[in-house]
């Protein structure tokens, strides 16, 4: 890897941070203008979670309280806001949105102290939003099926119902892992939070038991259920299990729900390397190209390379690191990432699929000119959504954990 | 096709009949209104769809599956149905502050416009259902008294309703 070039796109992988968060706080998902001028939840989290890893704390805390104030009344952070913070959503229910808001806030708070550390963590502004904190844990919790124990989500990371419908993995742990960081804010504020402790405990056993696959050493994608409250859930009208490869199979370590090292864990990941490392351009599709949702062509995506290679990182494997790593940064455009990547040819086909089809919709048309417009149209590269806020927060992160333990 | 799992919407949408039948159209609007605002509380501030500057579109038609389905299943569109839709439209035109209500295409169309012009009231914003398009006939209804206040033409929101059914000027106050 070319550690000059990594350095620079660290350098500026924070400024896009910085120049792509509105004056009220919202991280736009991409530039104003761009495919995406909105702040969705996932994504804004996780630009949260790159400005921890920056030390940018000014930053992730207008971050939290812009999204915190944008809690709808029942308790859900909905699937994306305007700037101003009014649901703008067009999907259905993504609970994943919760367990993130809550598990960036708490990744907030142990920055800036944690529990050990008494004199330094903001407390006050745990404190002060301590309301809208209880109400997306018991959102979460109005959504946990209580025959199986797993949270029930419409939608999940990639917005698929026909594969996400039901209990879906990253929701799951992302929902775990947040009512986990509210029981550790609550606790270190001396709130009783036993009630939710017991029931994080009950998510995490069940994501580690029916979401994890002994035969195929592999957590599994999703239970497809249709109603959250189905019991039993054999009766229920979509009941039967994907099990197809999906880059958010790796969610548990990823929420640190499980340690990297546990070998559950890392059977997943071989599964993942094996089946979703593009042989051809390199780096890491999201799930199998047979699903044929590849808006703008099937191909690698720089924020799920960048979260694999923070697992390489994590397990003392550097040759792997870096080559994901590596790969993320042989793809930046001027030092920018794209949401993913594929080639003219893929493109093509995809593009015909969804014409003969006729699902093409309008709003994909201005993300087509971009793509054919873009200068690597001509290396015979699809450069779908440059740049894109998320990958760039993820090679914060990801380059951090290289650079500290390797550098 | 009724089956217990999907009842309930077909269920709501024959209440409505019976409503008018037995309480009359201005009892119905009423409390098909109220439902709305009251689902719009509870949901809270914000504008689903689609938007462009400050357009808000829909590009599927809301509740259509169902309302096709009940009237193909009534064999043709209940009379109360094209009641509901007269008086509002005819209250649309004749009112004085007519650009409150909907271009309205469908009888479900009366819950949707106040579930939608309540959540941009509690987001400070004033919603003006300038055009519509019905799922059933793919005619075109314009509210004129919305489309001055907005400073839109026809011209202009039939360019949105070649793709969406339901379109809206987002009138910030501040703005006017």
């Amino acid at each position: 890897m070319n550690l000059i070039e990594a350095e620079i796109l660290y350098e500026n992988s924070v400024k896009i941070l910085k120049n792509n968060q509105h004056e009220k706080g919202g991280f736009y998902a991409s530039p104003p203008g761009t495919r995406y001028p909105f702040i969705y939840p996932r994504d804004h989290s996780v630009a949260i979670l790159g400005c921890i890893a920056a030390d940018m704390m000014d930053e992730a805390k207008k971050g939290l309280e812009f999204v915190l104030n944008s809690q709808k009344p029942l308790g859900e952070f909905s699937q994306r806001y305007d700037i101003d913070g009014n649901d703008a959503s067009y999907k259905d229910l993504q609970i994943d949105g919760n367990g993130l808001v809550l598990y960036s806030m708490g990744k907030y708070f142990e920055a800036t102290g944690g529990m050990f550390f008494e004199k330094l963590a903001d407390k006050s502004f745990v404190e002060k939003h301590w309301e809208t904190i209880s109400k997306a844990v018991e959102f979460i919790l109005m959504n946990k099926n209580e025959e199986v124990d797993l949270v029930h989500t419409i939608n999940s990371i990639h917005e698929y119902p026909a594969y996400e419908h039901g209990f879906e993995i990253y929701a799951n742990c992302a929902c775990c892992a947040g009512v986990q960081a509210a029981v550790k804010m609550g606790a270190a504020l001396g709130k009783d939070v036993t009630t939710w402790e017991m029931e994080a405990e009950k998510i995490k056993e069940a994501i580690l038991t029916r979401m994890y696959s002994p035969r195929r050493r592999s957590f599994i994608k999703c239970i497809r259920v249709k109603e959250k409250s189905s019991n039993p859930i054999g009766y229920d009208a979509f009941a039967s299990s994907v099990i197809d490869v999906d880059v958010v199979e790796y969610a548990p370590a990823y929420f640190g729900i499980i340690e990297q090292q546990d070998i559950k864990n890392r059977y997943t990941v071989r599964r993942i390397h094996d089946k979703l490392w593009d042989s051809e351009i390199g780096g890491l599709n999201r799930y199998p190209e047979m699903w044929d949702r590849n808006n703008g062509g099937y191909g690698p995506w720089c924020h799920f390379t960048c979260q694999l290679a923070s697992h390489y990182t994590a397990i003392d494997d550097q040759d792997m690191a870096e080559m994901y790593l590596g790969w993320v940064v042989d793809m930046a455009h001027n030092y920018l990432l794209p949401e993913h990547i594929s080639t003219i040819e893929r493109f093509e086909i995809w593009f015909e699929d969804y014409t003969n089809a006729k699902i093409l919709r309008d709003s994909k048309l201005t993300m087509i000119e971009n793509v054919r417009n873009h200068p690597k149209w001509k290396d015979g590269m699809a450069y779908v959504t440059i740049p894109l806020i998320w990958p760039h927060a993820e090679y914060i992160r990801a380059y951090k954990n290289y650079i500290e333990k390797f550098g | 096709m009724v089956r217990v799992e999907n009842m309930i919407s077909k269920a709501f949408l024959l209440g409505i009949i019976e409503m008018v039948d037995k309480d009359g159209l201005e009892e119905t609007t009423d409390w098909l209104q109220k439902i709305g605002i009251k689902l719009a509380e509870i949901e809270g501030p914000g504008f689903e769809g689609a938007r462009e500057d400050d357009i808000n579109y829909i590009p599927l038609c809301p509740f259509s599956n169902i309302l096709l389905d009940f009237i193909q299943m009534c064999g043709e569109r209940p009379s109360q149905f094209t009641e509901l839709v007269n008086l509002s439209n005819r209250k649309m035109e004749e009112a004085e502050d007519g650009w409150k209500y909907p271009a309205l295409t469908t009888v479900t169309g009366i819950l949707y416009h106040s579930y939608t012009t309540k959540r941009a009231e509690l987001a400070g914003v004033e919603l003006l259902n300038v055009g519509s398009k019905c799922p059933r006939t793919h005619n075109n209804v314009y509210n004129e008294k919305a489309l001055e206040r907005a400073g839109m033409n026809k011209e202009e929101v039939d360019k949105y309703l070649e793709r969406s059914y339901y379109v809206c000027k987002m009138q910030y106050p501040d703005k006017e």
